[in-house]
């Protein structure tokens, strides 16, 4: 005798189709509403915990690199006390883009996993690369997570030197946006990297 | 003709120290002190044989050339944030040159000496 009994998928999904014999529309509905907010506040809540420093450096990897170089940066520690972490720089704020980089993020899980850069020298052999592709994601965004803190417009020729601040105008003049010019402000520059002669 | 240990040590000491002394006043680590000036983004304001904002790294140690404090002025130059004077005749502070450890004195010295070799 053959079996027609449908599979489990076939089955649960038969399920899932069928209007609730059983439950209110409204139960339906508060219970989903309720689920909704629970899981989308679980969701975020993982997403926030991936964006803390100390998820960033709980890789050696990080840890011992670009850490430690960002430590003596005037982004780590300065007179006003304003700290930019990891993420300030390397993840956007708002909400699609920083959807878009978590999803390429797990390329760098993959990374761990394969060991691409688990030792200082393997780090250092990759920077120019590793480097390259940051300033290529930073220069397609216009800056954009620079922008969450610097602006042209907020700087004040009586407080800013004068010469930074003629840079800063010429650079606004011609499209330019931060990362066209300061790279390397919060790790160490690829010994690779050439300065490209803008004068 | 017969050397004498006891008085060869000495010459041969003196001779290595010479050397050793000699060799480190002109051991200037070239791409040691390109790296840090890059990552303190000197060449922004200066160029090694052009002016920029800042003279040329040539016409500074012209300038200090054959001067026995000229590695101490331009270590003051760069560390202290003293005033620079720019083309249009305006001050402004230098910038202070940070290193990686911060205040490593052989790396502020290796930069200088490399330009004055320039």
């Amino acid at each position: 005798m053959a079996n027609d009994k449908p599979g489990a998928i076939k089955r649960c999904w038969t399920a899932l189709r069928k209007p609730s014999a059983k439950y209110s529309l409204l139960a339906l509905l508060v219970v989903g509403f309720f689920s909704g907010i629970f899981f989308w506040g679980a969701f975020n809540t993982g997403m926030e915990a991936t964006n803390k420093l100390e998820f960033c450096i709980g890789c050696h990897e990080m840890r011992d690199t670009v850490y430690q170089e960002y430590k003596e940066t005037i982004h780590y520690s300065n007179r006003t006390g304003v700290r930019a972490i990891c993420s300030d720089c390397h993840v956007p704020k708002d909400w699609t883009h920083k959807m878009i980089r978590k999803i390429q993020a797990s390329k760098e899980v993959w990374g761990k996993l394969t060991g691409f850069v688990d030792t200082p020298a393997k780090f250092e052999a990759h920077r120019m690369e590793l480097a390259t592709h940051e300033w290529a994601r930073m220069k397609a965004a216009g800056s954009r997570e620079c922008l969450n803190c610097h602006n042209f417009d907020a700087m004040s020729p009586e407080l800013q030197k004068q010469t930074p601040y003629k840079k800063h105008m010429k650079a606004k003049a011609e499209g330019k946006t931060c990362i066209d010019c300061h790279k390397g402000i919060a790790h160490h520059l690829p010994k690779e990297y050439e300065e490209p002669d803008d004068e | 003709m017969k050397f004498h240990s006891d008085k060869l040590i000495p010459v041969v000491a003196v001779a290595v120290s010479a050397l050793a002394f000699s060799s480190a006043a002109v051991a200037v680590d070239a791409d040691a002190a390109k790296q840090l000036a890059k990552q303190n983004n000197c060449f922004k304001c200066h160029a090694i044989d052009k002016d920029k904002d800042g003279p040329a790294y040539h016409k500074v140690a012209e300038k200090l050339k054959g001067k026995a404090d000229a590695e101490e002025k331009l270590i003051h130059h760069i560390t202290s944030g003293e005033k620079a004077k720019f083309p249009d005749g305006h001050e402004e502070e230098h910038k202070i040159v940070k290193t990686s450890p911060p205040h490593d004195e052989a790396q502020i010295k290796n930069l200088v000496d490399w330009i004055l070799a320039q």
